[in-house]
């Protein structure tokens, strides 16, 4: 390379161009790394469709997709009796927050299960509490720190009265660390769309039809097992 | 002539692959999944009901309160046994159960 004064260019140096050269792949990587663990955490789950006979993820956007055009959660996500072997006594739930299944608990080696919706990425957590109390068509009251950060949520800091737009849906299960209210709530939803999904601020919700029937079938006592792996807090243990 | 012929007796047997390839393609299909098993994750844990047989074989093992041990990991070792970490009233220990729901270990790590 020469440099040439009379016609003032100046050739860049190879040296500068590999330079320039590394630092490109670099940042393509980066961004690629970036974009395949967003793809990676949003599309966690899969769901069989029994239509063309593959797996599909099941991400936000497919998930009001499907209910759109079925009026319905995925098959997988509806109530139904499976085998469940355990010492756990009949009338104890056990969440599954990874797999999006709420279990409970009959005689017989059997389980009732749900499916449900879960904390997104920084609001799940596990450990081992109990109903404390149960309302139908509860009021919602978001706690302090929903407010501070939701805009959406500080017109119901006073409490938003129960109804089909109310979060909480038709029934909610209040979850108690001994006398203690955790503030986590096994709930309906006004967005069954949302059931197999990393959605709430901790909240376990499920159908309005699901949470009604399980409010049913469960007593203010009963223990509540939530298993989550990655859980980024813990109650009861 | 004897090209048309030719032609004209391969025609049977394009006919009889072409069936023979469906019929294969259609036996070997997989059958879908029974509806309790329509679901899956990408990183396989252990089956709630595996995890806490392990937690009761922990409180029997150890002594601690069941309601003290809590599954707090797990993993897929093989197609027939799954790995559960466990935090036992404080300690961690780790249980290797089967998909039968046999314990084969527990180890305080």
């Amino acid at each position: 390379m020469t440099l040439s004064l009379a016609n003032r260019t100046v050739a860049p140096k190879s040296n500068d161009l590999r330079i320039a050269g590394s630092r490109m792949v670099l940042a393509a990587a980066l961004v690629m790394i970036v974009i395949g663990a967003t793809l990676a955490y949003a599309a966690q789950t899969q769901v069989f469709d029994p239509q063309t006979h593959k797996w599909v993820e099941y991400d936000k956007a497919k998930a009001r997709k499907y209910y759109a055009a079925h009026k319905e959660v995925p098959e997988a996500f509806r109530p139904q009796r499976v085998k469940f072997r355990t010492a756990e006594v009949p009338g104890t739930i056990i969440i599954d927050g990874n797999k999006h299944f709420l279990y409970l608990v009959q005689s017989g080696q059997q389980a009732m299960r749900y499916g449900i919706g879960v904390g997104r990425e920084g609001f799940g957590w596990a450990g081992i509490v109990r109903v404390g109390r149960m309302a139908e068509w509860p009021t919602w009251t978001p706690p302090v720190e929903m407010v501070a950060r939701d805009p959406n949520a500080v017109k119901y800091a006073a409490g938003m009265q129960g109804g089909p737009d109310n979060p909480l849906g038709a029934r909610a299960l209040y979850l108690y660390e001994g006398d203690q209210d955790t503030i986590y709530r096994i709930h309906g939803t006004p967005e069954p769309w949302t059931i197999g999904l990393d959605v709430s601020s901790g909240c376990i919700r499920m159908r309005n039809d699901d949470i009604t029937d399980l409010a049913s079938r469960v007593k203010v006592g009963a223990k509540v097992i939530v298993l989550m792996e990655g859980a980024a807090l813990y109650k009861g243990v | 002539m004897s090209a048309k012929r030719t032609a004209r007796r391969s025609i049977p047997a394009v006919v009889l692959g072409l069936v023979a390839g469906t019929m294969i393609a259609c036996v070997s299909a997989p059958a879908p999944p029974p509806p309790e098993q329509m679901s899956r994750t990408k990183v396989e844990t252990a089956p709630a009901d595996l995890q806490l047989l392990c937690a009761s074989a922990v409180a029997k093992a150890s002594g601690v309160d069941s309601a003290k041990i809590l599954p707090v990991s797990s993993s897929k070792l093989d197609s027939k046994t799954y790995q559960v970490e466990l935090d036992a009233g404080g300690k961690k220990t780790s249980c290797l159960v089967d998909t039968e729901g046999n314990v084969k270990s527990i180890v305080p790590v």
